[in-house]
């Protein structure tokens, strides 16, 4: 395997006393999707927020695409690494967070055009192929407001996707969704995979990590605790943490 | 219901519908009715002060001074208008300026911002106003009248207008800016793109308000006796010439004339902004 997409060495996090994450080590390479699961509080969101930077990391280092970044750096040199690494990562939130005063059509060229400096033109046949990719491009004109919360995140997801990164993060996008609108947003993810996409997807859905996923880590109280095949991890759980939170889902279904 | 129903068959209508057409119904009636008493009121008042016709003489209006006055007087209304205007601009900027310290991390911006909406928070408008007439002069700070009317309208705005902003920003959600900032847009992108324009447009209505309070609160600057609006020259005549109930009610006609004209277009533009919204 060549260079890893995300490297995450020896991540610890602290917020004040409370030790949420406790020395993460992962690797994503190139065209892998890898499953995050773990039951709430355990930090997952909070690792995937280090690994943009949303959340300064207390210790160790992240690396994207080569570009290394250690924790507690300051000035200039350090918050331009961060600027590029976000470059290199799309996000993808619960909670969509569109932006209200834009159309969708504007919301996906937003970025291209004022982070990127791209020219119009080329924003917007960007815009328009992403949202083509999501099935959204019929909605472009309209509002956020306007349009269901699946859709919503389809459109997210294109507007991450616009600004071509190299990895796509994944904060439990269908966890705000009404149960039948959950199937449009995990097609979309899965064609993405298909397409050859990397991502690291924090998930309650486990029928799509088996079916997707390349890997799956299990996060218990801010650590890796187990990780492997999704089809072996859920057949074959080694940890007893991972047995009880799968337990549980097989509860909750 | 039938989409296409044709118009001979008169379906009985369902209870629902009736009980929504008597509401209907209603609500027009009462509109209907507030609408007329609100012209009987104005005629009241018309034939009132048209007292002759009724053989009062004690509120008869002289439409002579009227008539005489009528362009003076309201000659003023421009000048109103005109330090409403740079006075809401400036207070817009310092207001911006002022909900941003307010939002600051760094202590002396912060002081600044808060010093200031609390000075002119803690004092009248009044004082405020013969402040930079009278006091600032003393200092050998003189300044054109209408200047010195619009820096104190608009400081005094300002730092009420500066609240409106702050809950503004504090409006617009964490997961915003974080949507922005994993986007890679710069702080800066990030308050231009995409929290101003949300926090304005929550607080366009509200700055309405305050640009109409403004327009009436601009008449103390009459009281310095240097700035001609509407309501220095309001009391000009109606002094000079012992028509003061002539005077004022001019005055108050294109006060009010103002106001429900600004009132209009106000909720124009909130009918307007309210479309892209959420
Ligand atoms: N900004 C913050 N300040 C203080 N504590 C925080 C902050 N963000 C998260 N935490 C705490 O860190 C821990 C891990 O939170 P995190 O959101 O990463 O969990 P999670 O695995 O994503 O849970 P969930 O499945 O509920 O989303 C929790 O105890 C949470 O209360
Ligand atoms: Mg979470």
């Amino acid at each position: 395997m060549g260079t890893p997409i995300i490297k995450v060495t020896n991540l610890s996090k602290y917020f004040g006393r409370l030790h949420v994450l406790k020395g993460i080590n992962l690797e994503v390479q190139p065209r892998e999707v890898v499953c995050v699961i773990g039951r709430s509080g355990s930090g997952k969101s909070t690792m995937l927020r280090c690994i943009n930077f949303l959340e300064e990391p207390s210790e160790g280092e992240i690396e994207i695409h080569g570009l290394k970044i250690p924790a507690g750096g300051k000035g200039r040199e350090h918050y331009k690494l961060i600027h590029e690494a976000r470059l290199l990562t799309g996000m993808v939130f619960q909670e969509f967070n569109l932006f209200p005063h834009m159309s969708i059509l504007e919301n996906v060229m937003e970025a291209p055009v004022i982070v990127k400096g791209m020219d119009h033109a080329k924003a917007k046949e960007i815009a328009e192929m992403n949202l083509a990719r999501v099935g959204m491009l019929f909605k472009k004109d309209e509002y956020p407001n306007r349009i269901s919360g699946g859709q919503k995140q389809r459109v997210a997801i294109a507007r991450a996707l616009a600004m071509q990164p190299e990895v796509m993060l994944f904060d439990e996008p269908t966890s705000a969704l009404d149960p039948e609108l959950i199937g449009e947003v995990l097609e979309v993810m899965k064609g993405l995979a298909k397409e050859g996409t990397t991502m690291l997807v924090v998930t309650h859905e486990m029928g799509f990590a088996r079916e997707v996923a390349d890997r799956m880590v299990v996060m218990n109280e801010g650590e890796l605790i187990e990780e492997g095949e999704p089809s072996e991890v859920l057949a074959h759980p080694k940890h007893k943490q991972t047995q009880a939170l799968l337990d549980r889902y097989r509860t909750a279904d | 219901m039938k989409l296409f129903g044709s118009k001979q068959t008169t379906e009985p209508k369902s209870q629902a519908e009736l009980l929504y057409e008597l509401q209907q119904r209603k609500e027009r009636i009462f509109r209907t009715n507030v609408g007329a008493s609100w012209v009987f009121l104005l005629l009241f008042l018309y034939v009132v002060f048209s007292g002759d016709s009724l053989g009062l003489d004690a509120i008869s209006l002289d439409s002579k001074f009227i008539a005489d006055n009528f362009a003076f007087i309201g000659k003023g209304l421009g000048v109103t208008i005109y330090i409403s205007l740079l006075s809401i601009a400036l207070a817009i900027v310092l207001a911006l300026f002022a909900a941003l310290g307010r939002l600051s991390r760094f202590p002396p911006f912060y002081a600044l911002s808060t010093f200031y909406v609390s000075l002119m928070r803690g004092t009248p408008l009044y004082l405020q106003i013969f402040f930079f007439f009278l006091a600032l002069p003393q200092l050998g700070i003189v300044m054109p009248p209408i200047m010195a009317g619009v820096l104190a309208l608009g400081m005094n705005y300002g730092a009420y207008m500066s609240e409106t902003f702050r809950a503004g920003i504090g409006s617009v959600g964490k997961g915003q800016r974080e949507a922005a900032i994993a986007l890679g847009m710069t702080s800066g992108q990030v308050m231009r793109r995409i929290v101003m324009p949300q926090a304005l447009r929550f607080a366009i209505p509200p700055m309405g308000n305050d640009f109409i309070a403004m327009t009436k609160d601009s008449a103390m600057v009459a009281a310095t006796g240097f700035v001609h609006e509407l309501m220095w020259r309001a009391t000009r005549q109606g002094r000079a010439t012992f028509h003061n109930l002539e005077a004022l009610i001019m005055a108050a006609v294109f006060y009010w004339g103002m106001t429900l004209l600004l009132t209009a277009i106000q909720s124009r533009i909130e009918a307007r902004l309210g479309k892209g919204d959420r």
